[in-house]
Formats: C-alpha cells, structure tokens, sequence
C-alpha cells in the first residue's frame, strides 16, 4: 500500500453518477456546488401503462406518432392555468402584430389569419406537484377561405412536466409555475414567435434540449426492456464516425436477440437486491454493459470502434430520439416513461 | 524562507509607513520589476506581507522541503485538463473538504502551475504565512508539495487527484529542497518517456496509412455509398458468457453509408478507428466489388 489515498467525500456514488452521466457530450462541469439534481443513475422500467382513461383520445393522437422538436424552458413567473382564453387572444394579437411589422411569417400568405388556442392537456401530470400539461395550437386560415373551410393547423406545442423532481419543484417560489418541457411541430418562425412570446410574458427563457448519448443510451436499454410486454419489432441505432467523408452506421438489432443480450447483462447483476417484482429497477452501469455488448459484437466482425464516434438515434417500433433533440413516441403505453425521462434532462437544464 | 524571517518582514512592513512601502521595496531589489508590479499597495499591510512572502518563494524555489507525488490511473480525459477548468475544480473540492482555506494558483511562463493554499481552521483565518506550495506541470502526472502539514496531507491530495482528473495519487519517494533538481530529473525522463511513445506512435500512423492505401487504393475512389451486411453468426462478446454459450445466431444487419464509402474506411482504416490489417469483411468490398453479404459463421473467414 504505497500512501494511496483513500476518498473521504461521503457521496462516492454521487461522484460516480456525475461521471457516469455526464459525457463529453454534455459539457456540464463537475461542480459539487450543484444541488441535488443530477440525472439517475437508476431508475425504474417503464411498465405500459393505459392512458387511454386519463387523457383525450384527440390528445393521444396529437402526441404519439408525431416527431417533436424538444427544448427546455425554465420557470414561468406568474403563468395561470385559469388565464389560457386571454393569453390565447394576446398570442394571436402578437402573431397579427409582427407580421404587420413584416416579419415574414412562412405559413400561407400574408392574407392568412392566425388562432391560436391554448387548452389544457389533462392527464399527464403525474405526481401532484407536476403542474398540469398545457397544448398550444395556432391554427391558420386563408382571408378568402370559404366558411365551411375548417381551419388548419398549422404548428403545434406544449408544455409539461412529467414527475418532475419534487424536491425541485417544491423549492421554487410560489409565484413560478414549472413547466420545463417544451414540444413543439411546425413552421420554425411560429416557434419562434411563440417562444418569443411567452419569454417577454412570463418571464422565461427558452434552450434546446439535446438528446446527450447517456439519454440515447437510457433509450436503447429502456426501449429493449419493454419488448419483454410489447412487441418492439427491432432496435435500430445509427452512430456517425469522425471520418472524411462522415461515415454513418446503422446498426440494427433483432428484438428477440437484443432482448437476450440485455437479460444476459441484467443477470449478471442479479446479485444486487430487488424490490418486489413490479418494481424492477434498472441502473445505469447494465446500460453501459448492454451498449458495450452491442459494440463488442460488432467490433468482432468490422474491427471499428464504434464508441470513437458519436450515437445521434436510437428507434424501436415505440418510437425515436434523434441527438439534435426530436422525439418520436409511437405508442402510448410508455409516453410517461418516455417523457418522464425527458422532463428529467429538461430539469437539469435550469439553471438555478 | 524560515519563520524567524518572515516575522521579521512581519514587523518590517509594518513599521514602514505605506507611502514609503513601495519605494522601500524598489530599493530593496530582492524582487523583480514584474513582480514588484503585482503588488496592490491598497491593501492591508497584513495582505501586503503575505504576498511578498509568496513572491519571495516562488522565485527562490530551492529552499525548505519539497516532496514529490505521483498521479496514477488518469481518467479518459485526464490528458485534456486545461487551466481555467483545472482552477476551478480544485479550489472547489478543496472548499468541499474543508470551508476555510484561501486558494491562490497561478502559471508561471515556464508551464508550472503554482498554488498557495493557506490553511484556516476553526474560527482563525487562513494564514499564508504557514501556506503550502504546491508546484505542478498539468500535462505531466508529477505534482511537487513543500510545508504541508500531515492534518491537511489527505485533504490537499484527495483535491489534487480529483481536479487533475485521476483516480490516484502517491508519494513518488524523491524529495529534497532544490525543487528544480527534482523537476529537472523527472522531466527529463518524462520527457525521455514521451519521445518513445511519440516514435512508437508514430510507426503505427506510418504502418496504418500504408494498409490502408493497400486496401482500398491510392487516390480517388469509386464513390460507392453505402453497403448492407446481414449477420447471422453468434454473438461475440469477450463478456458475456451467457451470450456466447447460445446456439441460436445474433440476428442483425448492418448498414455503411457514406458520400464515398471507401474514402471514408480507408480513413477509418488510417486514422486507426478500424484496426488493421482491415477484416476481410470491409476489404471484401472493394476486392470482391460487392456491397451486400450475409455472413454466416461458416462464412466468417472469407
């Protein structure tokens, strides 16, 4: 023993997940000063779940099947859940208003008209601290469209927070309403516009939220789990390496085998204690052994390294992520799960 | 400097009235221009004197009793750490462990890093009169460490192996109070180190380029685009035991794309990220001139 030193700090596993989960990608330092909030290192399967009883079947159809372009958005000062008819009338005016101004609005012409209506998206919030989901929708409609004409929409967005960490949540001020995730599917100038909005009304500000390879890597594990209950049909994932030209490789995965290989990797950390058997929980480091399986098997055919490169999607019949922050859900059976783990990644972008 | 002489300069600098201190130091010429610069003379003469007494030391280096350390077990990106992050990771876990100390750290021109660390305790405020130095070069693993109490010992280096990024530190059992003779020995041998590697290094990139030109040919490429393998063979995983012992094939494909494929694997094949010599599985493409295979076990070695 040649005076190693031995770590006093009484949180070694803390530093370990900060390690863990903090990739080259994230760019997030390593300052313990952080509070609590860090991405799991463990976490639960996500269980299907039936929705369909809490939340609109016009809903469910909104949301799944659909890719979302997602960012994060801190806290909203003095937003209220009772005041969407107004701020449905202020968006709209502010919508008219700055494409009198001349900004060139995409959609249709400048004859078009813009609706916009914000509703509440009931069913998706979680825990009770989770404030309620709100839905955005703006809706378009030629000047000289015939009355029967129904409207059309044209962009799409919403915010939510799915079992957002409590102990964040309940530390914000009482005039703060934490909505972190935001979805959005449009023309990219009434994102814009939308954003611009709601940051000079409820004092906020808005940033991507790109899909970092730890969150890929939870996908591809997590997304494997469930073909034990749903049928996933594959797992596709698609990495691109740091050549000349770029070289991108698909890799895809047959369910049935990807399920073995993942079983394979759980079992060989059977030893550690479970819960009862419905709470099943899943720690990182088997995600890390599943994505090292998957690469060691292709390493033995091709001799290329895939970790030298970057993973940018990771998609299953359940849905995709794509690093540059979409997000596809194609069932809603796991879009808690799902956006659950997203409004994790969001949190951890506020920068309180 | 010993402790009856900074007590002197103690007493000294603050007997000097403050109008005169700056001129008395020009006089003094124990201190360079540069340094004599540095000094905020709005300070208290408390402060005053504390930095003379760094400056002092740090340019008289050989003096009391520096011992060497070694960081062992670099993380992945241990080669990477620069200043600024540096800077801030160690004062940051050395506050963690204990709240009042007083950092000081600064890059000398030759690359080392200086750092004062003045060790408070209790309701005293650090005292940089009993500082410790601690000298490192950030690209090389040798950190130096002079007046370090065995109370603060753990402290100090539990900060040093975090915010330089490695697992370990150890006591490289060479010490001795001329701390450039300590550095000069062990750089010089880094240095030798790092040469060797530098050349063995360099043989590899030579010999990779040179496979890869025989792979895939010399100059421009066809510009194929993609290439399709279907895999049928058992999975292989140095691991996994329980994937291994399965008779039933790893069904999965595999997809190459590229705006000219075989420029992109002879990079790969290059810039080492395939190994080389390249599999037969890659260099069938542009020898057999196929982009789609299925390959069975059977099918492996062709």
């Amino acid at each position: 023993h040649s005076g190693v030193v031995k770590r006093r700090s009484k949180s070694q596993s803390y530093r370990r997940s900060i390690r863990t989960c903090f990739g080259v990608a994230s760019g997030l330092g390593l300052t313990p000063a952080l509070t609590a909030r860090r991405m799991n290192t463990s976490r639960k399967a996500p269980r299907s779940q039936n929705i369909t009883e809490k939340v609109k079947p016009e809903h469910l159809e909104l949301l799944v099947k659909t890719e979302w372009q997602l960012s994060y958005v801190t806290p909203l000062y003095q937003f209220r859940h009772t005041q969407l008819k107004s701020y449905s009338r202020q968006l709209s005016a502010f919508i008219a208003a700055e494409k009198q101004e001349g900004l060139a609005v995409e959609v249709g012409g400048l004859q078009n008209t813009f609706k916009v209506s914000f509703s509440v998206l009931q069913g998706l919030a979680e825990t009770s601290d989770d404030p309620e989901t709100v839905l955005i929708q703006v809706q378009s409609k030629p000047m000289f469209a015939r009355q029967e004409d129904p409207p059309k929409t044209v962009w799409c967005g919403w915010l939510s927070c799915i079992n957002g960490n409590p102990e964040y949540l309940q530390s914000l001020p009482k005039d703060f309403t934490c909505l972190p995730l935001f979805c959005s599917k449009g023309a990219e100038d009434l994102s814009s516009l939308v954003k611009s909005w709601l940051q000079r009304t409820f004092d906020c500000c808005f940033g991507p939220l790109d899909i970092n390879q730890t969150t890929l890597q939870w996908l591809a594990a997590l997304w494997t789990n469930c073909h034990m209950e749903t049928n996933i049909q594959n797992l596709k994932m698609i990495w691109t390496l740091p050549v000349l030209p770029p070289l991108q490789v698909t890799y895809t995965v047959d369910s049935d085998d990807v399920l073995d290989l993942w079983r394979s990797t759980r079992e060989s950390s059977a030893e550690k204690s479970r819960e009862a058997e419905d709470e099943v929980c899943i720690d990182f480091s088997e995600v890390t052994r599943f994505m090292q399986g998957l690469m060691s098997h292709f390493y033995r055919h091709f001799r290329v390294d895939l970790s030298a490169g970057e993973l940018n999607q990771v998609s299953s019949a359940l849905g995709s992520a794509k690093v540059n922050g979409k997000i596809k859900i194609s069932s809603s059976r796991y879009l808690i799960s799902i956006f659950s783990l997203l409004t994790e990644c969001a949190l951890l972008k506020m920068p309180i | 400097m010993d402790n009856s002489a900074k007590h002197l300069l103690q007493r000294l600098v603050r007997r000097i009235p403050v109008s005169m201190l700056k001129s008395t130091l020009d006089k003094w010429e124990r201190l360079t221009a540069e340094k004599r610069k540095s000094l905020d003379f709005t300070q208290s003469k408390w402060i005053i004197t504390q930095e003379l007494v760094a400056l002092y030391i740090t340019e008289n280096p050989n003096q009391g009793m520096w011992h060497t350390f070694q960081l062992v077990e670099p993380e992945d990106d241990a080669h990477s750490v620069e200043l600024m992050q540096f800077k801030e990771l160690f004062k940051s876990h050395l506050r963690e462990l204990q709240r009042n100390v007083s950092v000081k750290i600064k890059k000398h021109t030759d690359q080392a890093v200086w750092i004062r660390v003045a060790w408070g305790d209790g309701l005293s405020s650090p005292n940089h009169l009993k500082a410790t130095y601690v000298v490192l070069y950030l690209q090389t693993p040798y950190v130096f460490v002079n007046a370090l109490s065995s109370k603060h010992k753990p402290l100090l280096l539990q900060a040093l192996t975090l915010s330089t990024r490695h697992q370990q530190i150890k006591a490289a059992n060479l010490s001795g109070q001329k701390l450039t003779a300590l550095r000069d020995l062990l750089m010089r041998q880094y240095q030798q180190v790092k040469l060797r590697v530098e050349k063995v290094q360099a043989e590899a990139s030579a010999n990779r380029h040179r496979m890869a030109r025989e792979t895939f040919g010399d100059g421009m490429l066809p510009a194929l685009q993609s290439a399709v393998f279907k895999l049928e063979t058992k999975f292989k995983g140095p691991t996994n035991e329980a994937m291994t012992q399965r008779d039933e094939p790893f069904i999965c494909s595999v997809k190459f794309s590229s705006s000219n494929l075989l420029e992109s694997l002879r990079h790969c094949a290059s810039s080492g990220i395939a190994s080389t010599p390249v599999t037969p599985m890659l260099s069938s493409i542009p020898l057999k001139g196929r982009n789609y295979f299925v390959i069975t076990d059977n099918v492996l070695t062709a």
